[in-house]
């Protein structure tokens, strides 16, 4: 109503108009497999290039946090509150809501992967963080900020259960990615955009041997840092849709 | 020394430096400390209702398993440490014997969901809890949310044992200037100063540090290391709070020694070197400390004036 209103009175002066709407914006984290980027999902039989395992991924599952955007004039618009447990099982599961959103330009967008260290140390949170979706080390405090888990021919007890983690110090895990849009972005005011964004769970083993030397990891550790930097490092934006 | 704390504000003696734990955001209410209680002591928070945080961290025993190495959880399995006694936890910077858990909400994650322990998951505790007849008006009541989540529950329990507090010992009230030690208490005193306040500091009588006190040369459990990965911490074990100590036997992470006598022998004879001893346990070049049999005797005589009737027979920390 206010937009039409607008149209007929735009030979006035100063129309009155309301202020544009704030906007949704959704990030989508999708699955791909190696060098050729073939699409995976759990319950996949997938060989990895470098170590030759041969692997079937049950439960892939990482903590993506403090979501920011930047504006075109290079302010960052922070979405409070912002921790969300991702899981490969679906894509509804994958993919980040960013509502409220104020309407303007951007140009990037800014996530950190894992669990910033104040929220390791600050006793029990709810929603994603919530102790009770298995994601937290009961004997060494701190969130397991991504779980990989399925079953490997390779390795010495048919599986691999690989929980990375670790807030501070020389196995500190936590990574800021940021993407670039490339181009400026309008969010709101009807622009409701979706960033997809291409995660590829073979670079975990990048920096790693196979998993028939390493096949579980349980804590903090050179291991974790050396898998969950390569695959944190490797995502990257591959679209936005409006 | 024993007036109660104010209404709705958990116990913090003058004598004690300030609480490491700090109810924000959990405030601290009388209710939520009620709550707290009740969910400690209620069996429902096992996978098959027969024990609670109270089977094991009994009252009577400054919340130990008096006389117990190691606990029975479900099922009468054992694990393989000493249930710590649990009071003055508000002042812990960390918890259990190589800490590993860095906050006193978190906690009881590890004996709740341990198979050998409470063997549940937390979300099927929340489940439980949401259906029981009582539980939805109690957590209503302390934290006004329409149903109970894992973080109210806690947070409850934090609320409980953050007021578990034990200050009202002999020893609290001589150092008031109510009360005497006996020469002999008052020898020990002046012993125990010299030989073990080093770690064992007042007023706490812990300066939370990890140390090898010698009772290994080689470790089947290599405590603190286990954490940190750190060949500096490999048979180092949290040093406990000596409150109460005459009730929480047995004594040391596997609970070895049975009495404080033995404990006063192993820190004048059995000391034991290693790579990671603690230097606080050479004197003159050589493992131990000096004490006769006499001053042994003194220093157990102080030890016992460690015991808080108080916090042992408190009917407010009881079910």
């Amino acid at each position: 109503m206010a937009a039409i209103g607008a149209m007929f009175s735009s030979c006035e002066k100063s129309p009155t108009i309301t202020a544009p709407a704030n906007g949704t914006v959704k990030m989508q984290f999708t699955y791909v497999w190696g060098k050729n980027e073939t699409p995976l999902t759990l319950e996949q039989k997938v060989v990895q290039e470098k170590t030759g395992d041969t692997l079937i991924f049950t439960n892939i599952r990482y903590y993506v946090s403090n979501i920011k955007l930047k504006r075109a004039d290079g302010v960052w618009w922070s979405m409070p509150d912002s921790y969300f447990l991702l899981d490969a099982q679906s894509a509804e599961a994958s993919t980040i809501t960013i509502p409220d959103v104020p309407f303007m330009n951007y140009t990037a967008v800014q996530y950190t992967m894992g669990v910033d260290s104040l929220h390791n140390v600050s006793g029990a949170q709810t929603g994603a963080l919530s102790l009770q979706n298995g994601m937290f080390w009961d004997w060494n405090s701190g969130y397991i900020m991504m779980k990989a888990e399925g079953r490997s021919p390779n390795s010495p007890t048919g599986s691999f259960a690989l929980h990375m983690g670790g807030f501070s110090g020389p196995y500190n895990v936590v990574t800021v990615n940021t993407a670039e849009f490339g181009k400026t972005m309008q969010i709101g005011n009807g622009a409701n955009p979706t960033i997809t964004m291409v995660t590829n769970p073979s670079k975990l083993w990048d920096n790693a041997p196979s998993v028939s030397v390493n096949s579980v990891i349980h804590m903090p550790g050179a291991y974790a840092v050396a898998m969950a930097k390569s695959f944190y490092g490797g995502i990257y934006l591959s679209a936005i849709s409006k | 020394m024993t007036a109660m704390p104010p209404a709705d504000a958990p116990e913090r003696p003058a004598s004690f430096p300030a609480a490491y734990y700090r109810h924000s955001p959990n405030t601290y209410s009388n209710a939520g400390f009620e709550l707290g209680r009740k969910l400690f002591h209620d069996p429902l928070l096992s996978v098959n209702n027969t024990v609670s945080c109270a089977s094991c961290h009994k009252q009577e025993f400054a919340f130990s398993d008096g006389g117990v190495s190691f606990s029975k959880g479900i099922n009468g399995q054992t694990g393989k440490r000493n249930a710590p006694a649990i009071f003055n936890m508000a002042w812990n910077t960390s918890f259990m014997w190589d800490g590993g858990v860095n906050n006193l909400e978190v906690m009881p994650l590890a004996p709740l969901t341990n198979p050998a322990e409470m063997g549940e998951t937390i979300k099927h505790i929340v489940y439980k809890l949401n259906r029981a007849p009582e539980y939805p008006a109690l957590f209503k009541n302390v934290f006004h949310r329409d149903s109970i989540d894992d973080q109210q529950m806690f947070w409850a329990l934090a609320q409980y044992m953050s007021n578990l507090v034990s200050a009202h010992s002999k020893y609290d009230r001589v150092m008031a200037g109510e009360e005497k030690f006996t020469q002999e208490e008052q020898d020990g005193y002046a012993l125990f100063k010299t030989n073990c306040a080093s770690c064992h500091k007042e007023p706490l009588f812990t300066d939370y540090s990890f140390q090898n006190n010698g009772i290994d040369a080689t470790f089947a459990d290599s405590g603190r290391y286990r954490v940190t990965q750190n060949a500096v911490d490999i048979g180092k074990f949290k040093v406990p709070a000596l409150r109460n100590v005459a009730v929480t036997y047995p004594y040391m992470h596997d609970g070895r020694f049975a009495t404080l006598n033995e404990v006063l022998k192993h820190y004048t004879s059995g000391v034991i070197p290693s790579s990671t001893l603690s230097d606080k346990l050479i004197k003159n070049g050589k493992p131990g400390l000096a004490l006769t049999n006499e001053e042994q005797s003194k220093v157990i005589a102080f030890l016992h004036t460690l015991t808080d009737s108080t916090l042992i027979n408190n009917s407010n920390y009881k079910q």
